[in-house]
């Protein structure tokens, strides 16, 4: 009885732990995998490169559960450090990532913007795309 | 007049309340990100007041008025214009007499090439990249009102000039800037040192637990007094370290400068900083800072000491008042500020 608690509390924990969302390119792109401080440079636009290729970073609009989900967890921001970080950067004459309306408008820019990089859902995700994080 | 310049001040802070700076909008118009118009021109510009007494001197001072104008060619062409005028209206209190300096004068006018992550250019006029007083020169950013001495006297604020930068090749945190300037400034009117020629180098390290590193060393040479001819030249070696979480921030920079000149031999000047910043409450904060500057040309090395109080409605639009000890008791004051960013 012990082993089969056991078992189940492993499983619910996994199923609590697994990723729901995922940082995504178009399936034709070079990037293989990027981890989290590389994805935090480049959304905050630290660094607009990989392998050679110039990055579009795109957000979703407003605080859908993605996006906040990808503050904390990837940026390891609140929004009013995001806030602070882009009033500070438009002195230095930097804009936010530009932004999509909706999941769906994501995907599509991913996957007809060369070097588009966004964050979906791992439901959404097709064989038009590529993951490189999941979070 | 003192209500005049008042109902001024006030103006300038309903408008800006009036404005509902509420959390981002991530599209139109948001105060402190500017107007984007679109991929190759956003617009935007900030403005600070401030209000100075001790026991010679009462002055209200609408202090800078900037606009800026930024944007992208490409993915690897961008510029940036800022045009200020500083001191754009002094009211003396205490002689109660007025001026006003409204004609702008080029604050920063550059060009920005990016090669890669590992090598970018940046060509015209910009802040000297050195340290972090000196990156984030205006009063809405800074944690007070006022500037530690050094950031005013020790390393020219602006470079004229070229800046190559990026992420260095041997740490994945370790950024560079090399920069030179072997011209006069692009616009000589408010800044406060004028050197004919600088170059110098800089490094940061960012770690990952909110501490950062960096250091920078250089060299200037500037034209002295009226009389052709007589220059000096000085180099300066500068440290600064950094260190944020979510209630705390920690600052401390250190610089020392050799200045020679023919047949003056050298004089050092050494300069020290630590400034901590508690935010006791979202919005509220409380600011200490130290500061040591000794000029060996002088007998007597300055301490002065500072505690201030911010309050950030939102992170673009600061209200701030302070109080400054210093050794010469007569310079101790009082300096109020508010200030937005646009």
């Amino acid at each position: 009885m012990r082993i089969v608690l056991l078992l189940l509390s492993i499983a619910l924990v996994s199923v609590a732990e697994a990723a729901e969302y995922a940082v995504v390119v178009a399936r034709n792109s070079p990037i293989e995998a990027l981890d989290s401080e590389r994805l935090r440079d480049i959304f905050l636009r630290r660094r607009s490169f990989e392998g050679g290729i110039p990055l579009v970073p795109i957000n979703l609009l407003g605080e859908e559960a993605v996006r906040t989900q990808f503050e904390s967890l990837v940026l390891q921001m609140d929004r009013g450090q995001i806030n602070q970080y882009w009033v500070t950067s438009h002195f230095q004459g930097i804009k936010p990532p530009a932004t999509q309306a909706s999941l769906q408008s994501i995907k599509t820019f991913i996957e007809r913007v060369d070097g588009a990089i966004g964050y979906l859902p791992i439901s959404m995700v097709d064989d038009g795309l590529k993951v490189l994080h999941e979070f | 007049m003192k209500f005049v310049q008042l109902r001024v001040v006030g103006a300038c802070m309903a408008l800006c309340l009036l404005h509902h700076p509420v959390m981002a909008q991530d599209s139109g118009y948001e105060i402190g990100l500017g107007k984007s118009v679109n991929d190759w021109l956003t617009l935007g510009g900030y403005f600070s007041t401030e209000y100075e007494k001790s026991s010679a001197v009462q002055q209200l001072q609408l202090d800078d008025v900037a606009v800026m104008a930024y944007g992208e060619f490409s993915n690897r062409f961008s510029y940036l214009l800022e045009l200020e005028s500083v001191n754009a209206y002094v009211a003396d209190l205490e002689r109660d007499t007025r001026s006003s300096n409204f004609p702008p004068t080029i604050e920063r006018l550059y060009f920005d090439y990016k090669g890669s992550d590992h090598l970018s250019v940046r060509a015209g006029k910009q802040i000297t990249p050195v340290g972090y007083w000196n990156q984030q020169p205006i009063n809405v950013l800074r944690e007070t009102s006022s500037n530690p001495r050094f950031s005013k006297e020790m390393v020219p604020k602006f470079l004229t000039g070229i800046d190559v930068h990026g992420f260095a090749p041997l740490g994945e945190d370790l950024t560079y800037h090399v920069y030179l300037q072997n011209s006069r400034d692009m616009d000589e009117s408010n800044i406060n040192i004028k050197p004919e020629s600088h170059y110098g180098f800089a490094l940061a390290k960012q770690y990952g637990n909110g501490w950062r590193i960096g250091g920078s060393a250089g060299r200037f040479k500037e034209a002295i007094g009226s009389a052709s001819g007589t220059r000096t030249a000085t180099r300066y070696w500068q440290l600064n370290s950094r260190f944020d979480n979510q209630h705390y921030s920690l600052i401390a920079e250190g610089i020392v400068n050799t200045e020679s000149a023919v047949g003056a031999g050298r004089a050092r000047s050494k300069a020290v900083y630590v400034q901590g910043e508690y935010r006791y409450r979202p919005r509220h904060s409380l600011i200490s800072r130290l500061e040591y500057f000794h000029d060996t040309g002088v007998a007597v090395p300055e301490r002065i000491g500072i505690l201030g109080y911010s309050f950030r409605p939102v992170f673009p639009v600061s209200l701030k008042l302070e109080y400054q000890w210093h050794q010469e008791s007569s310079n101790n004051r009082f300096v109020s500020s508010f200030s937005v960013l646009f």
